[in-house]
């Protein structure tokens, strides 16, 4: 409110420069313009956070001018002045997106007032941004990991398939060395020439498998972040996330997470996107009504994190399928079936483990137990 | 000295793998029989007697674990070594702690794989002789010590 950055717009130029005085007492930056044409063009130079503009003004009228001003920099706020006799004006101001209106003759604490309320609104409105686009670059991530993470299956998929007819050249090619080395086969014509094109055979054996296993081995490897990572405000960034949606489905989301000692060792951002994945998955099988608590606790030289829904629960030919890749009970197009492949490799590569317990109609159970500090060689290999 | 031949159960759903296989192991003198799903190990192992039988864990059907499994129950004697893709460790560890001698990666070594059979072959004459040795004591408590 103290900094707050105002453009004074009026004609009457004692009027303009008691109120500019009066407002600059209070710790305000204040601009005056004697029209609309002057305030837009000192706008063009000086960032504003509201405009105080009447609308009864020679030349460009206010109205004109706050079409303007919104048309040019959406994000200021207008408070418009009207006469007594031209409050159609200011409604008509409203309309065309102003924050209110005020009639003269103005009392300087109602002005105040109202600059205080247009302050709190463009403070929201940037939080508001803030967080859209924070979310816009998490589902950038996790869109991006999870295709990460099809293409390595895809890629461990077609490496298995290939090692299949490479043990069969294999053992061919060693099949007819062996023969060739019988007692009887001493004396047989170009042996030499046999002997030197299945060594080939071997090498390009060889070759192949070194290649398909690299294949398979690259794919578990993803550059890390290892970094203090203080889970109460992982828990609290991922909650705050899916809340608007939770809100939407009427879900409530309980943060059970005390403050005691919640720092770990560990990747931030691989974490939060499991913790997103498993809360919205949550959500989404929550019905109105339900709730959703996260719960904490040291436990030996780690971490457990619990997230209990109180949801339709998963059957129990289904329980042992959700974390295999592709596999989903959402509609086509509606689910990737990777999310908790993605989570549960994500977690095991933290050297940690993750389990869940579901009862039908009751509500599912996730469990995430970490080491406390994870040390990428003693990973538990998956 | 004369090898005695192991008597060995390849279980594999790819033929051509197991045919070769099998051919250059009776190369090197061992008795192989063939088996292309885990329901045919499981039949295979009530009709002979099989010292190794070894074992590709991914089969469609009913896969390598289960079979495992199964065999360990009915036949725990018999040893068993799994073949295993890339990565997955994991299978291997679970599969020896179901009791499964040792894996091996795909495409194995035939050199890895002759070591380990034997190896296997030689567990399972021990364990034998121990059992051997053990009904033999019973056998002279229960008579009283009379010999």
């Amino acid at each position: 409110m103290e900094s707050t950055r105002i453009l004074l717009v009026d004609d009457e130029s004692d009027f303009r420069t008691t109120i500019a005085k009066r407002l600059m007492k209070r710790g305000m930056e204040v601009e005056q313009a004697g029209s609309g044409e002057e305030s837009l063009a000192i706008l063009k130079d000086k960032p504003v956070d509201v405009v105080i503009l009447d609308v009864k003004m020679p030349g460009m009228g206010g109205l004109k001018t706050l079409h303007q001003i919104k048309e040019n920099y959406p994000k200021i706020e207008v408070i418009m002045l009207t006469g007594h006799a031209t409050t159609q004006d200011g409604v008509d101001g409203i309309k065309t997106g102003a924050f209110d209106y005020l009639t003269k003759p103005i009392e300087l604490e109602q002005l105040l007032g109202k600059v205080r309320q247009a302050h709190e609104k463009i403070l929201r409105e940037d939080e508001k941004a803030k967080e859209a686009e924070f979310r816009t670059k998490m589902e950038q991530q996790m869109i991006a990991t999870e295709r990460l993470a099809s293409l390595g299956t895809l890629a461990a998929g077609v490496a298995h398939e290939i090692n299949n007819p490479l043990a069969i050249i294999k053992e061919s090619a060693g099949w007819m060395k062996s023969i060739l080395q019988k007692e009887e086969m001493a004396k047989i014509p170009r042996k030499e020439d046999f002997e030197k094109a299945l060594g080939k055979i071997e090498n390009g054996v060889e070759r192949a498998r070194r290649i398909t296993h690299e294949l398979l081995g690259s794919v578990k490897q993803n550059e890390s972040v290892l970094s203090r990572v203080d889970l109460e405000e992982l828990i609290d960034e991922a909650i705050i996330l899916i809340k608007n949606e939770a809100v939407g489905r009427n879900v409530q989301v309980n943060n059970r997470v005390a403050s005691t000692d919640s720092v770990i060792w560990s990747e931030p951002y691989k974490l939060r996107q499991v913790l997103l994945n498993l809360l919205t998955n949550a959500v989404h099988a929550t019905g109105s009504g339900g709730s959703i608590t996260v719960d904490f606790e040291r436990s030996g030289d780690g971490v457990e994190l619990t997230i209990q829904d109180t949801g339709e629960g998963i059957p129990k030919e289904n329980l042992a399928r959700i974390f295999e890749p592709f596999f989903s009970t959402k509609p086509t197009g509606k689910g990737t079936g990777l999310g908790l492949f993605v989570s549960r490799s994500i977690i095991e590569k933290l050297g940690g483990e993750i389990s869940v317990e579901s009862k039908l109609g009751q509500g599912t159970r996730f469990c995430i137990r970490l080491p406390a500090c994870y040390e990428p060689g003693k990973a538990r290999k998956s | 000295m004369i090898k005695i031949p192991t008597k060995i159960l390849l279980v594999d759903d790819e033929k051509d793998f197991v045919e070769m296989l099998s051919l250059r192991l009776q190369e090197v003198g061992e008795k192989v029989f063939e088996a292309f799903s885990g329901r045919e190990c499981l039949e295979t192992l009530q009709k002979t007697g099989i010292d190794v039988v070894v074992l590709d864990i991914r089969m469609p059907g009913m896969d390598g674990m289960e079979t495992l499994k199964e065999m360990k129950r009915k036949f725990p004697l018999v040893e068993v070594i799994m073949l295993t893709g890339h990565g997955s460790a994991e299978t291997a560890v679970e599969g020896m702690k179901l009791g499964a001698f040792d894996y091996l990666m795909k495409p194995a070594d035939f050199q890895d794989l002759v070591t380990k059979v034997t190896g296997a072959r030689q567990r399972k004459d021990e364990q034998e002789e121990r059992i051997r040795k053990a009904e033999a004591k019973l056998l002279l408590r229960k008579s009283g010590g009379a010999f």
